[in-house]
């Protein structure tokens, strides 16, 4: 089928643009990928979200335009109370043209997410492969595992352009995360494998680290049983760790 | 209504019925010999009917499970039931209180008790038991390493322990006598263990063999309808074996018409030889053997599950080995002048040689020792959801079955465990026993396990007939035992074709003796007792009329 470039998007193909019709009093669990974007329209009309505990299809929150057939998914407007947004996809984009809710890009595998605003909590939390940009803030436990599951972000790569919370890939087995401006306390905690960047401050980095490594290019502090080395500091030596945290040169 | 369960093929062993085609009626809760009017309908034609299954040890409520459920978020995560007019239900293997209910009542199982509650929390196992729907329940408080106990065993006082027992189990609303590696829990208050029934315990003098030995004699003497129920010393380590004929073997010096005089908990767990992690092996021939000669004694088999569980015990030295074993989160905890507790999350996995073994040793003691000495159990939630009892039946009763599944466990259980020689295949009568009629002696519960005139109307209907099916058919055995086609609660329809469809609420049951004794004789040691204690003596323990349905039984 052919489709037309959409002006305003640089040349990208829309295919599935949502609006919210309302100011949502509630929050909205909306599991959407990219996926849904390339099912037929009355199928993506009636796609069930829940808006507080009730379920309802789609259409009766937001404004959608189909106009194509490729794996992308617009969102327009403020979805600062939209969660789950992308959770689990496996390929295709999304593009957040403002703010997202929490749990975006939860165990997410594949394919990308482009969020213009801010993010909230449980940024693509125990992701496993793809790519998320924040050109904002997030919120706090970027790449973290649930409460009670062994292993954070396993793969993929995060972003964030502005600021972030605490707790950054606690648990983190593998994948990158870069942070452009500050974090918050317990960068790390955990971790066991992976990379983090973080090019402001942050408070406390590393407790309980056993592997992986932290960049820091302004202040941070790390947990006492780190042992210091000629370029950095190795532990946390309470759990055996072989962790590096160093200065971002 | 009254209820007839029509043309149902009945096994009742305690009433010596063995698969006779009959009719069983129900009115005001109980089995009653015949209803003529106003009766309900129920067509059971050429389907097992049997009494509701009874599970005599399961940790189903109190500060043991919450605290799991609290540091083990991610069980909760799996969604058993969305609440369709009853109440919704999740958990892995901790499972909330409405789905502990449900998931008993969706494998016609209509009773079950909790084993171990300390004393000092008791309130709070008591909430939890009024928030499981459909069954019976009771709770057992934790004796084995409380300082009068010892005290008292110390000084060979049995006069002075009957009143204390009897004390407790008024306060706590309590049914019975547990014991959890005694001594060992206050041995571990600094830092130790006790590793023989021999050894002191620190600051007491007195030895696990005199602590078990006073608790058997007090509850003999208060004759409490359930025996002295001990988790033995040295559990999970290898060579626990001798400690456990051991402890078996105290149990001949005592004598009781109705019922055994000591109850061995989950012995699998208990039932290891060898000398460490390597050359671990099953002693349950040796056990089996043991138990079935002696006459006064019962089991139960822990068996563990493939998969996961989550190991909880008053058992704290144990709880830490495990806990560094496994590399797990744990939690440990000192109840005061009690006893203690410790939770330590856990897999059974096939591919490794120790849970192997485990899982071969209790389906040998399952196959061994005589049906109407062992009962089911995975020690829930410690060997895994007790939601598997259909799958551990089922390996009982189909060599075929058992085979299928040695396959995925570890071939070191072929040197290490007599398993895989043993060709004995459960019958659906044996199998009643271990779940029913062997339960509700061990508990001392004359009205359940059977359908005889008088006992209480629970009942399960299952799809599958005791006279005709096949063993190595044993997909459509375990499909039988899953599915109940009705399991009936005092004569309520609880659960069709599988599934819940009303709720009832059951009673909680505990024992009353204190007109066998005198708290007189401990009144002095009590009030010196509440001295070293976080609560007053009139804030401790649970009135009666707190309890949403108490049943108040007196010994005999
Ligand atoms: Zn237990």
């Amino acid at each position: 089928m052919a489709s037309k470039p959409v002006a305003g998007y640089g040349g990208v193909i829309i295919l599935l643009v949502m609006k919210p019709r309302v100011d949502f009093e509630v929050n909205v669990e909306a599991e959407i990928t990219p996926e849904l974007a390339a099912k037929p329209f009355e199928e993506i009309k009636q796609f069930k979200v829940y808006y507080g505990n009730r379920l309802v299809p789609l259409e009766e929150l937001f404004e959608i335009e189909k106009k194509g057939d490729d794996e992308i998914l617009i969102l327009e407007g403020d979805f600062s109370r939209v969660k789950w947004i992308g959770k689990s996809m496996e390929k295709g984009e999304v593009v957040i043209k403002g703010d997202i809710g929490a749990h975006c890009g939860a165990f997410m595998k594949g394919g990308k997410i482009t969020v213009e605003g801010n993010a909230d909590d449980w940024l693509g939390a125990e992701m496993e492969g793809g790519e998320i940009a924040v050109r904002g803030n997030t919120g706090n436990l970027v790449a973290c595992p649930y409460w009670g599951n062994l292993k954070g972000m396993k793969g993929g790569r995060i972003t964030v352009y502005g600021n972030a919370g605490n707790y950054i890939g606690e648990k983190m087995c593998g994948g990158e995360i870069e942070i452009r401006g500050d974090a918050g306390d317990f960068v790390g905690t955990e971790m066991k494998d992976g990379k983090i960047t973080i090019h402001g401050n942050c408070g406390y980095v590393g407790g309980d680290m056993k592997g992986g490594e932290i960049f820091i290019g302004g202040s941070f502090e790390v947990v006492p049983a780190f042992i210091k080395t000629d370029d950095g500091f190795i532990g946390d030596v309470n759990v055996k760790g072989k962790g590096k945290v160093k200065a971002l040169k | 209504m009254a209820l007839q369960i029509k043309n149902g093929i009945v096994v009742d062993p305690k009433n010596g019925i063995s698969g006779e085609k009959m009719d069983i009626f129900i009115k005001d809760g109980k089995i009653v010999e015949e209803v003529k009017k106003n009766c309900r309908v129920i067509d059971a034609t050429g389907k097992l009917v049997v009494a509701g299954g009874i599970d005599l040890h399961a940790h189903i409520a109190g500060c043991k499970i919450n605290t799991g459920r609290a540091m083990r978020p991610e069980e909760m995560r799996f969604v058993r039931r969305k609440s369709n007019g009853l109440r919704a239900a999740v958990g892995r293997t901790l499972l909330t209180s409405p789905a502990i209910g449900y998931e008993y009542a969706k494998m016609g199982y209509t009773t079950a008790v909790d084993p171990a509650t300390p004393s000092l929390y008791v309130i709070h196992t008591h909430e939890e038991l009024d928030s499981i729907p459909i069954i019976d329940k009771a709770t057992l408080p934790l004796f084995g390493n409380w300082h009068q106990v010892m005290r008292y065993s110390a000084d060979k006082d049995i006069e002075k322990l009957k009143s204390f027992v009897a004390w407790v189990l008024e306060r706590t609303k309590g049914y019975g006598v547990k014991l959890v590696n005694p001594g060992g829990v206050e041995a571990w208050m600094y830092g130790g263990n006790v590793h023989t029934l021999d050894d002191a315990v620190p600051g007491f003098g007195v030895t696990p063999r005199e602590i078990i030995t006073s608790l058997i004699a007090a509850v003999e003497e208060l004759n409490l309808p359930h025996s002295a129920h001990i988790h033995c010393n040295n559990l999970g380590m290898p060579g626990n074996y001798e400690t456990t004929m051991e402890t078996i073997k105290l149990a001949k010096g005592f004598e009781n018409r109705d019922r055994q005089v000591l109850h061995v908990t989950h012995v699998q767990f208990n039932a290891y030889t060898g000398s460490s992690w390597r050359d671990i092996g099953s002693g349950a021939e040796e056990i089996a053997k043991l138990v079935n000669r002696i006459e006064s004694v019962t089991i139960d088999m822990g068996q563990p599950i493939f998969g996961h569980a989550t190991t909880m015990t008053a058992d704290c030295p144990w709880q830490f080995e495990l806990h560094k074993l496994a590399k797990a989160k744990w939690c440990n905890r000192d109840i005061e002048l009690e006893t203690g507790g410790g939770i330590v999350p856990y897999v059974y996995r096939a591919k490794n040689a120790v849970n192997s073994v485990q899982w071969a040793t209790g389906l040998e003691l399952g196959l061994l020792v005589d049906a109407d000495k062992i009962a089911i159990s995975t020690d829930y939630p410690n060997g895994g959801p007790f939601n598997s009892y259909p799958y551990i039946a089922t390996l009982l009763m189909s060599k075929k079955f058992r085979d299928e599944e040695m396959k995925k466990a570890h071939p070191y259980i072929e040197k290490a465990t007599s398993l895989p020689s043993i060709d004995a295949e459960r019958t659906i009568e044996d199998i009643v026993k271990m779940t029913r009629v062997t339960p509700a002696r061990v508990l001392g519960m004359k009205n359940k396990g059977h359908l005889g005139t008088g006992a209480d109307g629970d009942v399960a209907v299952y799809d599958i007939n005791p006279m005709d099916y096949n063993s190595s058919n044993f997909q459509a055995i375990l499909k039988a035992l899953k599915n109940p086609l009705y399991t009936i609660k005092s004569g309520e329809i609880v659960v069709k074709d599988g599934d819940v469809v009303s709720e009832v609420w059951g009673r909680t049951y505990w024992v009353d003796v204190r007109d066998k004794t005198t708290t007189e004789l401990i009144e002095r040691d009590l009030e010196e007792y509440f001295n070293y204690y976080t609560v007053n003596r009139e804030n401790y323990g649970v009135e009666e009329r707190w309890l949403q349905n108490p049943l108040r039984v007196m010994a005999g």
